[in-house]
């Protein structure tokens, strides 16, 4: 186990002093890789940014269910049971309000600014309604499945026509999970990149240790003993990367947050983008040393094996 | 010790280095390998070292078939064998004494340790005071000693030297071959090759075109011939 640990001590070293002894080309291979991170960084920032404000809105949509002209005032009035049945079937708090078509008169003729069009109708061609809201729906996905419930709405007896304004929920929803799912496109697509740059890069420092891998080989090393050392230069690079992609991202925000600020305050908000805390930037930087370690990996296996 | 059994090595259908070769070589021999370029000492050398692979026949180091050994056991096989080669092939970016401790530190030796038996060995090929120096600024026959220094830091079984003499004026040549004599002295078992015809009273192997000629100690042979 000391043999073992005293070996990883020799291959850290060693990578540290490759490193130094090569620094600018490690520092331009660290900022290439950094420019690929931070792209992918800078789209996780945004997300961890906006997820808990789409969940903090009042996701409450809002139903309209519109009696038959026809019908009875007693009709319309027995419905509220059933209404409240069915939106009881939905997570959060269900309201139902009745609105009697004198009163939708009434409102309509104070809103529009139509009175005068209004009173020349003669008879009163509003139905009878309710209204009924959702409330303290969190997730998008609950308020989704309100077209669900329109269904069994209008499927009541009396009942003409719902309209939900469910779609802009829908639209919002379907916004986040085409963002999502671009972010990890590019995720995935960058993270390839930094490991082909990594590659290339450990292919370039075997090539020029080659002669001490031959002599190593020859006095007795392993290939574990051989490939140490690049394993902790990749990952290093990935390590060094991720840091400056972090250090990017969060510099890039105070820019940002400075135009954020004035658009936020024309909507009487507060929202500024905050950079990733530190459990988030951990993972990040994890990620990121793994990824050169991985690039380490295929490049350290392939050329070695061409010196054998 | 190290056994030779038919033992073929073919790089093309017309390139062949070594043919059908019999030998033994029994531990604490220093034996010579001595013929002309393109004999196929280097090969018998590379050989024994796992360095090359026999086509046919069958070679045994310590026990151990070189024929069929994994290359997961090669560098515990290579931690027994002490190798001089004619280029030194010492590392230009680290001195003398980092050179030396590498077989060690590849062992898993502890740096202190690794420094003083390095050390030691500088000294016994009569190179401490050049631990500190790096290699380039180094003679031809200080470089090859340093290079014995690094094969026998490990303590090794069994030394193989390929032509270490080969680019050495004569004083630097005879400290080489008094150095591995030495060894021989505490129990190592040498197998140097040469080009010239060695002057000595040790066994030595004649090898031509691929093939062992003579397998035989000079001084017994003449006797026979006095």
């Amino acid at each position: 186990m000391m043999t073992l640990l005293r070996q990883h001590g020799f291959a850290f070293g060693r990578a540290l002093r490759q490193l130094l002894r090569a620094r600018s080309g490690f520092l331009l291979n660290t900022f290439v890789v950094a420019i690929a991170l931070a792209l992918p960084f800078a789209g996780l920032n945004l997300l961890e940014n906006l997820r808990p404000l789409s969940e903090q809105l009042s996701v409450e949509p809002e139903i309209s269910i519109f009696m038959t002209p026809d019908a009875p005032r007693e009709q319309a009035a027995a419905l509220a049971a059933n209404i409240r049945k069915i939106a009881g079937e939905v997570k959060g708090n269900a309201s139902v309000e009745f609105i009697p078509r004198e009163k939708a008169l009434n409102a309509l003729q104070a809103r529009s600014g139509l009175g005068d069009v209004v009173a020349t109708l003669g008879a009163n061609p509003l139905p009878d309604s309710y209204v009924l809201k959702l409330a303290g729906l969190r997730k998008l996905d609950e308020a989704a499945h309100v077209e669900t419930l329109a269904a069994k709405l209008k499927s009541l007896p009396g009942v003409d026509n719902v309209q939900v304004d469910s779609t802009w929920i829908k639209r919002l929803a379907a916004l986040l999970n085409i963002l999502q799912l671009a972010l990890l496109f590019l995720g995935l697509t960058l993270g390839v990149v930094v490991v082909v740059v990594v590659f290339n890069t450990i292919r370039l420092q075997v090539l020029t240790q080659r002669e001490e891998i031959e002599v190593s080989r020859l006095v007795g090393a392993t290939d574990a003993f051989i490939c140490r050392p690049f394993y902790y230069s990749g990952a290093l690079l990935g390590l060094c990367a991720g840091a400056v992609a972090l250090g990017a991202v969060a510099l890039a925000l105070v820019p940002m947050n400075d135009a954020i600020a004035d658009f936020a305050h024309l909507y009487a908000s507060e929202f500024q983008l905050a950079p990733l805390g530190p459990v988030a930037s951990l993972i990040l930087l994890a990620l990121s040393a793994t990824l050169g370690l991985l690039g380490a990996l295929f490049s350290v296996r392939r050329h070695l094996a061409r010196l054998n | 010790m190290i056994e030779f059994q038919r033992v073929t090595k073919r790089y093309s259908a017309h390139n062949i280095a070594l043919s059908d070769v019999n030998l033994s070589i029994a531990k604490g021999e220093f034996v010579f390998l001595a013929g002309p370029s393109g004999a196929g000492k280097s090969t018998l050398l590379k050989m024994i070292a796992a360095i090359e692979r026999p086509s046919s026949g069958t070679l045994t180091v310590n026990g151990q078939d070189i024929g069929k050994l994994k290359s997961s056991g090669l560098p515990y096989l290579r931690r027994n064998l002490g190798l001089i080669l004619q280029q030194q092939r010492l590392l230009a970016d680290r001195n003398v004494l980092a050179n030396v401790m590498l077989p060690l530190v590849v062992s898993g030796a502890t740096s202190q340790d690794a420094e003083k038996r390095a050390r030691a060995a500088l000294d016994k090929v009569g190179m401490l005071d050049k631990a500190g120096d790096e290699p380039l600024s180094l003679s031809g026959g200080e470089q090859q000693r340093v290079a014995i220094a690094r094969a026998i830091v490990n303590r090794p079984q069994v030394i193989l030297a390929d032509e270490p003499t080969a680019n050495l004026d004569r004083a630097n040549a005879k400290k080489v071959l008094d150095a591995l004599q030495a060894f021989h002295g505490v129990g190592v078992t040498c197998i140097v090759s040469t080009h010239d015809e060695p002057d000595t009273a040790n066994r030595v192997i004649h090898l031509e075109r691929g093939r062992v000629l003579e397998s035989a100690a000079v001084h017994a042979s003449l006797e026979e011939s006095a």
